[in-house]
């Protein structure tokens, strides 16, 4: 076995700044400077020793500070790269790791090896640390060095874990005549598609957006049997990536997406936009967003939003306007006039005039817009002013309006920041942009192609489904001969095809992705295939060679590696080739921001016509399930929609003033009848939905009967659409059109998890504040001196461990639920139980309206055990299951539980869970089926029928840190104390708004004792202890902070002075 | 109040006619009744094998409503087990002399209402398999219970008030059993000679057992009161608003008279009818338990009436809304079916006129144990349902097991309560003797 070479390893370690034992803190206090979060390849691979590479200010100030780079993150990569080193650069992962008979000399059971990888769920590419056990993945964690990820992930993300280890994933490859399916061995399978291939010569490939070289590998592969190249198809149902991207060719004459820095700007507006819902790279948006609303001083940024829909984005705005379906383009294009006609307004005079022409085009609608859109001119005066004054940016569009104008609509929203000068700042698109994963307007030109195809490769994406049936993407795929679907998890488009091949999961696969334009994110395999499956490129190959006309790489790899060597000569190392790519993959990306000259706007026309009052149906993304991809992992499906909480369902959101109206109760099924057909589906009224918007999302609705998950689970929006295209892009559209509802006569439940949505007058449990207040009132805060007969309870133990929610950041986005289910071995148990209000979520979002129905404030509250010092649960256990440790957690004894409940009822905070049923890990959801043990985490028990649980502040992880922090002790010969980087709980870890901290109370300085300090700290149902008010004086070791306004009015309700008291 | 009854019977009729019971065949709807119990206790047995089978999840329970009926049924039957030892130890001790024609039926419900209830925290557990780790047992794992959990004193107080039941119960059957033994003859008079533990009625022996019986009459007294408080500190002590106050022992022990006093009525008007004993309980007898019926409902009513005024005069926002909720929320109907029930229509047993009429007391009194099980079903789970904060607010509605493990506990209470009624004598007579007029009353001759 090849020995890895240690002194490479021991060059990083000598960056002695890299075992600070106390990082800073808090990301957001931090200046956010220009190039912080795109680190130049040198600055964290010193053995490139690249050397003319440029090295920006802001990260050489940073080196000087004390880079905040966490040890056990350094301690992941070297194990990822001791075991790479040893296999996974040379060959895959050994089959059969377990039992050790000959243990490679690195490596302890019981020990996890980390991976570096790149997530393939959506073309965003988050960086992806794989934590395997014994050879097997059990968690997926952001790679906390990657940019984009930046540690943080989504509940997507996370859930992908489920899709590797799921059940229902094709065993082999299967030969498909009439309905029939055969097994057929790989090589049969590649003889006779390979046959077929030679035969024909027109082929094509339809597959899912990617910006890595899997386009052109395709391309390559085409061009090989004699094929076309240009017959690689992309497609992503979520439009923005082609729109955004058309919209620039249209603009600049240059394609691609601008890369947006949030944390930059201090005013962000969106229209119609989901970047917190979908958007096109989430994480790192939400995290930037989180920055740029973060309060720095006495200063904060503020998140203004138009839209129709009830949207993630939405609900984390300061400020929401309601505007009618469609009128995102007549919104922005309001805007872009209100900041051209101030004198702050930036842009070049060209630009300027091109604006100008366009604002004039349309004046008599843009005149008329006021009253459409309902908004008043004042407040486009105000926000405009409010936007020159600081940096701003726009930010337009998401998956609730994709109609016609998608494409014009992002053409304005370009006006308006170049208005706003936010280009070269915040929106970069001359240095480091991103290439659009697809390519506009290809599925239109399939439909078109069709006819001339004789063979078509279905990869990895599943149009049947994402399109709508009257794109007539399934009628123009029948008419070609053979169709060959390739997918790691059955799809609809299967059902059409003749052969279908089980494809690697990403975890199993090498790859590549270029999220931003220079910057390579590799995807390398965190585990040898877990059912016979294969590489679909390399299922490529085998055809090709079959056809006759072999590629010439001995496998995927080698071709990516050929791809790699610009990186290579990009980075000037100093070492081989080979250990360049190793220490590569050891971090998992590597790059260098690449730049082009992007001249100035270009002339170009919109035409706005203002939409038409009446019902109009929206279907935008669930932000769980998007397109319906992820709809056949059960975790998604449990963790519910942020919005409605509603679980394992679809619903037609409707706004409760429009359902009186029309005297719909929610639960009634409706028919919604659309010029392209109909759905129909249960109603919930939600609040803040604009009176003529019928939302219902896409993602399930699955009726293929390939995945027990999801078949039968919801309804397909999609089918009450008729053909409808954007203009440019040629997507499809899913928003706007008109439609009718009419009774079926049925009722059907709902599973929302949250019955209740009106937090009433309790405003001590959401309390809220304003900039103004906290500058004149703001106080430190001591939560922790209340009158206490056992005021020892504070002192005992080494550690307190403590965890703060900043309602101010949280976005309701569920990462940390999925995260917090995955890591804790948390059962899915899908809806009837759901109904019954069974759910078993560790962490609950609560999510709360408050102001009016049209209008409402929307605040989420993540409830975690509060692992009280004064615990109710703890008196009153008769068994003593559930007891205080010394280090403040609420411990719970599963094994001493005997299931009497009393500890449920007694805790104020209702955050334990039980085990009503033998949840093991043979149940997903409801549907009993094996969700293969191989997914649960080693670490923490599952736990039998009758035994309550809860969350423990992932316990194992801190017996780890301590365990650590203990040998260090001992090999330093003084004591270290683990500190907040050594340690973070699973929901912490994932965060990507970094709502949440975690660390040890007992140290001063932690972060978490500066949180609790903060003057907006504040304890859940904690009273108010600076008037001698302590509530019930549980005394909990989570606080929570305040949610905090940019100035009085921007949240709604009150200011918690008439707060209820209780004795 | 005995003074005044109208007995038709004297104490030579005493053995013959209470006995006639035991020995002949009881009335046709004795039988019914024994097989309705025992299609109920079928019920009940089936419904907790499958709760041991597949899960507690079989009962409509959830988050945040953690306790269901069998808590519900639980508090119900220790309530209903309160009454006998308040009429036959109080009540002894008060030498209120119309308890000795209904103490022996009192304390028999007693026992087995107090069995019936322990079932119930056995059923509710999710590991009942498990549940002996309640008690605190030496061990080599050095695990030991937890005595800040009102859930271990209920081990206590129950274990103990159905030691101390069983006890009286069962002393005070020791001179009836005699007599049945020298009564029969065979297998039946080798049992009842091992239980009547050799009784002969000698006087020694009557002066042992007036003493003894008068030790545990005393012993009884306080578990009367403490009982049911302790089952009342299940709620009060935990900080559930509705829950947590401190009126809810004096408050629970008043509504457990009342409803063992009406179930007392409900029990006894029936086997009366059965075994024919009307000219050994008399009407009389019936009324005096009425009256007590009456009291206690009007002091329930005083309690529900201070609940609400202290929830609104603590200023205690969250117990308010607890309460606003029971009487108009979605549990509304069980509140006033409560409020009805036990408040309004036992004010009707102010007639004289009603309280003699046994069909409409019957009535009554069905509806006060009605009103009793919704008090319990609305304190449990109205306070649950909708607490602290709303986000993890739910709702409940019991499950078809749930209500066949209510209606099973019945077929199993009425079966032991049945298989009594058969097998011993219903009344006591050695007590029913003292309070009776003597047969041959010679006038005094001068």
């Amino acid at each position: 076995m090849e020995r890895l070479e240690f002194d490479e390893l021991d060059k990083l370690s000598e960056q002695k700044e890299v075992f600070a034992p106390d990082a800073t803190f808090e990301a957001p206090v931090k200046n956010i400077g220009k190039g912080h979060l795109f680190m130049a390849v040198e600055e964290v691979m010193p053995e490139i020793g690249a050397t003319d590479l440029e090295v920006s200010g802001e990260i050489a100030e940073s080196k000087g500070k004390g880079y905040p780079i966490a040890r056990r993150d350094v301690m992941r990569l070297f194990s990822a790269s001791a075991i790479l080193g040893a296999t996974a650069c040379v060959k895959r992962p050994a089959e059969k790791i377990v039992p050790y008979v000959n243990q490679p000399i690195d490596f302890a059971p019981g020990n996890p090896v980390y991976y570096a990888t790149t997530c393939n769920e959506c073309p965003a590419a988050c960086g992806v640390v794989v934590k395997t056990r014994e050879g097997r993945p059990t968690k997926l964690e952001g790679g906390p060095e990657h940019p984009v990820s930046q540690g943080a992930l989504c509940a997507i993300g996370q859930a992908s874990i489920q899709s590797l280890y799921h059940p229902e994933r094709h065993k082999s490859p299967l030969f498909q005549t009439n309905g029939h399916a055969k097994e057929l061995s790989w090589e049969a399978a590649f003889d006779r598609i390979g046959a077929i291939v030679k035969g024909s010569k027109k082929v094509g490939i339809i597959t899912k957006g990617s910006t890595g070289s899997q386009r052109k590998f395709y391309a390559e592969f085409l061009t090989k049997i004699g094929s076309k190249s240009e017959n690689v198809f992309t497609w992503d149902a979520n439009g923005l990536y082609s729109s955004i991207s058309e919209a620039h060719r249209l603009a600049f004459g240059v394609e691609g997406l601008p890369r947006l820095e949030l944390a930059r700007a201090s005013t962000i507006v969106g229209i119609g936009s989901d970047i917190l819902d979908v958007g096109t790279s989430v994480v790192y948006h939400s995290k930037g967003l989180s920055q740029a609303l973060s309060i720095k001083g006495l200063e904060k940024g503020e998140l203004v939003q138009f839209e129709a829909v009830m949207s993630l984005t939405g609900g984390r705005a300061d400020k929401r306007h309601v505007i009618p379906v469609g009128s995102e383009l007549a919104t922005t294009l309001l805007l872009v006039r209100a900041l051209h006609e101030k004198t702050a307004a930036k842009g070049s005079k060209g630009a300027r005039a091109v604006i100008a022409s366009v604002l004039d085009a349309n004046k008599g609608a843009l005149d008329q817009a006021y009253d459409v859109i309902g908004v008043k001119k004042e407040v486009f005066e105000a926000l405009a002013h409010k936007m020159l004054e600081k940096p701003s940016v726009l930010v337009a569009g998401g998956t609730a309006s994709f109609d016609e104008n998608a494409t014009s609509l992002q053409v304005a929203g370009i006006f308006a920041n170049i208005l706003l000068g936010a280009y070269g700042s915040i929106l970069n698109f001359d240095k480091g942009w991103s290439a659009s994963p697809v390519k506009a307007g290809d599925m239109k030109r399939f439909v078109e192609a069709s006819p001339d195809l004789d063979v078509v490769f279905v990869i990895g994406t599943d149009p049947s489904f994402s399109l709508p049936a009257s794109y007539g993407f399934s009628e123009a795929l029948t008419k070609v001969k053979t169709i060959i679907s390739i997918q790691n998890f059955p799809a609809e488009v299967d059902r059409l095809a003749e052969f279908i091949l089980p494809a690697d999961h990403y975890l199993e696969t090498w790859g590549d992705e270029e999220p931003v334009s220079g910057f390579l994110s590799i995807r390398q395999p965190a585990v040898r295939t877990t059912v016979n499956s294969r590489q679909p490129e390399e299922m490529l190959m085998w055809i090709a060679a079959s056809a006759g006309a072999p590629m010439g790489y001995a496998d995927y790899r080698t071709y990516l590696s050929a791809q790699w060597k610009s990186y290579y000569e990009m980075a000037g190392a100093k070492v081989d080739y080979e250990t360049f790519v190793k220490a590569v993959l050891r971090r998992g990306f590597i790059g260098k921001l690449d730049t082009r000259t992007v001249g100035d706007l270009i002339d170009v026309k919109i035409s706005l016509t203002l939409p038409e009052s009446g019902l109009k149906l929206v279907a935008p993304f669930d932000h769980r399930l998007r397109d319906g991809s992820f709809a056949h992992i059960p975790i998604l499906q449990e963790v519910g929609d942020g919005m409605t909480t509603i679980a394992w369902d679809s619903w037609i959101a409707i706004n409760p003033n429009t359902c009186r109206k029309l005297g719909l109760k929610r639960n009634d099924v409706i028919r919604v009848e659309g010029p392209g057909g109909f759905f129909e589906g249960a109603v919930f009224p939600l609040p803040g939905l604009h009176p003529d918007a019928i939302v219902a999302p896409r993602g399930n609705g699955h009726t293929d009967k390939r995945s027990t998950i999801s078949n039968g689970v919801g309804f397909n929006p999609l089918a009450a659409f008729s053909k409808a295209e954007d203009k440019v892009t040629g997507q499809p559209v899913t928003s706007g059109q008109k439609v009718k509802l009419s009774l079926v006569g049925k009722t059907y439940r709902l599973a929302a998890m949250q019955k209740h949505h009106d937090i009433g007058n309790r405003s001590d449990i959401i309390r809220t504040t304003s900039l103004a207040t906290l500058a004149n009132e703001g106080r430190e805060k001591d939560l922790d001196s209340v009158p206490d007969l056992y005021p020892d309870i504070l002192q005992r133990g080494d550690y307190r461990w403590g965890m703060s929610v900043d309602l101010s950041k949280c976005t309701g986005c569920g990462a940390c639920m999925t995260a917090c289910s995955l890591e804790n071995n948390v059962a899915q148990i899908g809806r009837e139980q759901i109904l019954l209000g069974r759910e078993m979520h560790w962490i609950r979002l609560d999510r709360y309206f408050n102001g009016e129905v049209d209008s409402p404030g929307v605040t989420f509250q993540p409830v975690m055990c509060q692992q009280c010092n004064h615990a109710p649960c703890e008196a009153v256990c008769p068994v003593l299951a559930t007891t205080h440790d010394d280090e403040g957690i609420n411990a719970m004894t599963y094994n001493r539980c005997v299931g009497t409940r009393y500890c449920g009822n007694a805790c104020p905070y209702k955050v334990r869970r039980f085990n009503w049923w033998t949840y093991k890990w043979n149940t997903m959801g409801e549907k009993e089926r094996d969700r293969n043990i191989k997914a649960l985490n080693p670490d923490v028990t599952v736990r039998t029928r009758g035994v309550m649980e809860k969350c423990n502040f992932c316990v194992g992880r801190l017996r780890d840190a301590k365990l650590s922090a203990k040998e260090r002790s001992k090999e330093f010969g003084r004591e270290f104390r683990v500190q907040d980087s050594d340690v973070k709980t699973a929901c912490q870890q994932t965060c990507p708004s970094d709502a949440i901290t975690f660390g040890d109370l007992k140290n001063p300085g932690s972060g978490i004792s500066k949180l609790r300090r903060d003057p907006r700290a504040y304890l859940l149902l904690g009273g108010f202890p600076e008037e001698k008010e302590y509530g019930l004086k549980t005394m909990p070791n989570v606080s929570y902070l305040m949610k905090v306004g940019a100035d009085n009015e921007s949240v709604a309700g009150s200011e918690g002075t008439q707060a209820p008291k209780h004795g | 109040m005995s003074d005044t009854v109208q007995w038709d019977k004297t104490v030579s009729d005493v053995n013959e006619g209470i006995l006639k019971g035991v020995e002949g065949r009881p009335h046709p709807t004795y039988y019914i009744a024994l097989v309705f119990a025992l299609t109920l206790l079928a019920i009940g047995i089936t419904g907790w094998g499958l709760i041991i089978s597949f899960g507690i999840g079989l009962s409509g329970k959830s988050s945040p409503v953690y306790w269901g009926t069998f808590i519900t049924d639980f508090v119900f039957w220790v309530g209903i087990g309160h009454a006998g030892t308040l009429i036959s130890a109080i009540l002894f001790l008060f030498r209120a002399k119309w308890r000795n024609s209904i103490n022996r039926s009192a304390e028999a419900m007693t026992v087995f209402a107090v069995i019936t209830a322990g079932l119930f925290p056995l059923i509710h557990m999710g590991r009942v398999w498990n549940g002996f780790w309640t008690l605190p047992l030496p061990n080599t794992n050095n695990m030991w219970v937890n005595f800040r959990s009102p859930l271990l004193w209920d081990v206590f107080a129950i274990s103990t008030y159905l030691t101390v039941s069983l006890l009286f119960w069962y002393m005070g059957l020791v001179p009836d059993i005699a007599s049945l033994r020298d009564r029969v003859k065979g297998f039946k008079r080798f049992v009842y000679g091992i239980l009547s533990l050799g009784w002969t009625g000698n006087i020694r022996q009557w002066h042992h057992y007036e003493t003894g019986y008068g030790f545990l009459a005393a012993l009884s007294t306080p578990l009367v009161l403490s009982v049911h408080s302790i089952v009342s500190w299940d709620f009060a002590m935990a900080l559930q608003p509705g829950w947590h106050t401190t009126i809810f022992p004096p408050y629970f022990v008043a509504g457990a008279i009342l409803s063992g006093c009406a179930m007392v009525y409900n029990l006894v008007v029936p086997v009366r009818k059965m075994f024919r004993l009307e000219g050994f309980i008399k009407e009389e007898h019936l009324e005096a338990c009425l009256k007590l019926t009456l009291l206690t409902s009007t002091i329930v009513a005083y309690a529900y009436a201070i609940e609400f005024f202290v929830a609104w005069y603590s200023g205690n926002y969250y117990e308010w809304a607890i309460f606003k909720g029971r009487a108009t929320g979605p549990y509304s109907f069980y509140f006033w079916t409560m409020t009805f029930c036990n408040c309004v229509f036992p004010l009707l047993l102010w007639s004289r006129k009603i309280r003699y009429n046994i069909p409409v007391a019957m009535v009554i009194c069905f509806l006060i144990n009605i009103g009793m099980w919704f008090e319990r079903y609305n304190i449990v789970i109205s306070s649950l349902a909708e607490d602290f904060l709303p986000g993890s607010w739910g709702h409940y509605e019991p499950s078809i097991i749930d209500m066949c493990m209510t209606f099973g506990s019945f077929g199993w209470f009425f079966t032991w309560f049945l298989i009594f009624t058969k097998f011993f004598p219903f009344v006591s007579m050695s007590e029913l003797k003292l309070i009776m007029p003597k047969p041959l009353r010679r006038k005094p001759t001068h």
